[in-house]
């Protein structure tokens, strides 16, 4: 028994980052309805930022998260006001093949920037682990479930409650209402974006001891986010984080009693299962398209 | 005579016959001739994947796992089975083919996004296959299969292998374009414009995005086939996200729903390339091509959503539009 907590806490552990990096995605598509394919680029590129202050420049730990987290709001500003601003008119899937085309600008910029090796950074939080009743957990772990569990909250009450949220629903329903209402579009999708980017990062720089810092480190978190964001639905802010905790423990669970081997391939099967059953995940609306 | 020269379909074939000659008039480098041969072998998945993204309006990030399978089955039966490589470049559209099929079922259901996740998720799942079916692929050991021969023909020097290539891409852009303008071509176009109003023309979504799916697939398991056959190796890691990102900018960036940018889009995503690295000093940074390939596709996308092939007829609308402009004023 202990052996499956164990492998729950490591499911919860990996799925809170899954969750986090999700949660960037559903808050620029209820923002702009496009998905942002380059999210994972990003991140990479900014843990890259993060390590490269870390350890070249010798900043303290803490002082290097947050510099990148101020990085990360930079780029998330020039990326979405000179590439996704620029193709405003363009269809749904071209802008989504715009974020594609980001995939390629940034991961070749990291590779000619920070070369193709991969580097390890240290953990958050490095304290002695703890033992309950021979569950083995790891500190770092309970920062990183608590830190997702956090954002999420925020990003909930901001959506529900806040005057910003309730620009955000508007804007997502109809820009040109919106904007009639007197809603600043622009500075709104400019804001998502630049949440998206921190959210990225984050999860990036904690994802970091477990993957090493390198061009690839966020190809498989960026996908399970991915599925996270599928099947807890792209409808809300709750339904990624379950989307993402339950492929963690599923990542976990299957890995250690079925097959370490093929549990990528059972993972993404579940995702196309997912897809084909329920499109609008499970805590998704029902999504009429108009004619 | 005139009448004749018009015909789209001889056109093809000239183009084809005169490009298929050229190597054996100027006689060019073999690394040329081996980038002339990869220009040939995308220039079928290219077409394949416009027929779905441009017309039928189905994305897909996946792709690569199509020619991937095709590449495997290709070599599988060539090399395992002694089968002729014609028999095995056939079965190597036919396999694919069918998987795509069921990725078309998949499509039915979904849109936009969705369908974008989904095949991004197959290609990844296919890839990740190659990589454990070891039995099949031969992991990282690779897959080295020899030169193909029809006929006690053995097409073992570029020259030769280009012809072949040639010949396979121009029957197949005659049988796209002959597709293209029957009924079921404009049934894709339909469905690609408004899947609402096709439904209500009687146009069946499920059949043509079954044929969507199945025909690009097809193209690309051909294409994979000849690929494997060409550089006589292939290992899984050339099969994955890359490979299909680069494979939707050749699409985009030569322009969508046209025979000739599918062509013109890997000739620029595949020559581009070694033309900058023989400039001094830049030319040097490796990852240099993905950077322009993705700079490039954001560009066409926010200045000539035509694409590369179009961008004569885009400039005479500009002309025009500037002209009704100053003569309304």
């Amino acid at each position: 028994m202990n052996i499956f907590f164990q492998n729950v806490i490591a499911g919860l552990e990996t799925g809170s980052l899954y969750a986090l990096a999700a949660l960037g995605l559903v808050l620029i598509f209820r923002t702009t309805d496009v998905i942002n394919f380059a999210q994972g680029e990003m991140a990479m590129f900014c843990s890259f930022i993060g390590f490269k202050l870390f350890t070249s420049l010798g900043l303290p730990y803490p002082v290097a998260f947050i510099v990148t987290i101020i990085f990360a709001v930079l780029f998330g500003f020039i990326i979405e006001k000179y590439v996704i601003r620029s193709v405003n008119k363009a269809s749904v899937v071209s802008k989504m093949i715009v974020t594609l085309g980001l995939i390629m600008v940034i991961s070749g910029l990291a590779t000619a920037l920070f070369g193709i090796d991969s580097h390890y950074l240290r953990k958050a939080i490095t304290l002695d682990n703890l033992n309950i009743g021979g569950v083995v957990i790891q500190p770092n772990a309970i920062f990183i479930i608590l830190v997702t569990i956090v954002i999420m909250s925020v990003l909930f009450y901001m959506i529900r409650k806040t005057l910003f949220g309730i620009a955000i629903r508007a804007t997502a329903q109809n820009e040109t209402t919106a904007k009639l209402m007197g809603i600043p579009v622009n500075r709104i999708t400019s804001s998502s974006w630049i949440i998206a980017t921190v959210l990225g990062a984050i999860a990036g720089l904690l994802i970091a001891p477990t993957t090493n810092v390198s061009t690839t480190m966020m190809g498989e978190i960026h996908l399970k986010s991915f599925i996270a964001a599928v099947v807890g639905g792209f409808g809300s802010f709750l339904g990624p984080v379950v989307g993402g905790f339950l492929i963690g423990i599923l990542d976990n669970l299957v890995g250690y009693y079925i097959t370490l081997k093929w549990k990528t391939v059972i993972v993404y099967g579940l995702l196309i299962v997912v897809l084909i059953f329920k499109p609008t995940g499970l805590f998704g609306k029902i999504h009429r398209k108009k004619v | 005579m005139k009448k004749i020269f018009r015909s789209k379909q001889l056109q093809i074939l000239i183009i084809g016959f005169v490009i298929a000659v050229l190597p054996f008039i100027i006689s060019f480098k073999r690394a040329t001739m081996t980038m002339l041969d990869t220009v040939v072998v995308y220039s079928i998945i290219a077409l394949g994947f416009n027929i779905l993204l441009g017309y039928a309006g189905q994305i897909s990030l996946g792709h690569a796992a199509f020619m991937g399978i095709g590449a495997y089955m290709s070599a599988y039966i060539t090399m395992q089975l002694h089968l002729p490589f014609l028999l095995s470049l056939l079965i190597s559209g036919l396999v694919p083919m069918l998987l795509g099929l069921l990725l078309g079922l998949v499509a039915l259901r979904l849109e936009g996004h969705y369908l974008a996740i989904a095949t991004l998720g197959f290609g990844v799942t296919i890839q990740h296959i190659f990589k454990e079916w070891t039995a099949f692929t031969n992991g990282y050991s690779a897959m080295k299969p020899s030169s193909p021969s029809i006929f006690g023909f053995i097409f073992k020097s570029r020259e030769s292998y280009f012809v072949l290539s040639i010949v396979i891409l121009v029957l197949l852009s005659i049988f796209a374009y002959n597709l293209l303008k029957s009924k079921t071509g404009r049934a894709l176009i339909a469905m690609r414009d408004s899947e609402h109003a096709a439904q209500a023309m009687g146009v069946s979504l499920l059949k043509y995005k079954l044929i969507a799916f199945a025909i690009s697939a097809f193209y690309a398991g051909i294409a994979g086939s000849l690929h494997i056959h060409l550089l006589r190796y292939t290992d899984p890691n050339s099969w994955g996200i890359g490979l299909s990102l680069n494979l939707l900018a050749m699409v985009v960036i030569g322009g969508l729903a046209s025979i000739e940018g599918s062509i013109l889009g890997v000739v620029f995503i595949v020559v581009v390339p070694e033309i900058i690295k023989e400039i001094p000093v830049i030319g040097e940074i490796n990852s240099l091509p993905t950077i322009l390939t993705g700079i490039s596709l954001i560009l066409v996308i926010r200045f000539m959503p035509y694409g590369l092939a179009r961008i004569m007829t885009q400039i005479k609308f500009r002309i025009q539009d500037n002209k009704v402009k100053s003569t309304a004023l």
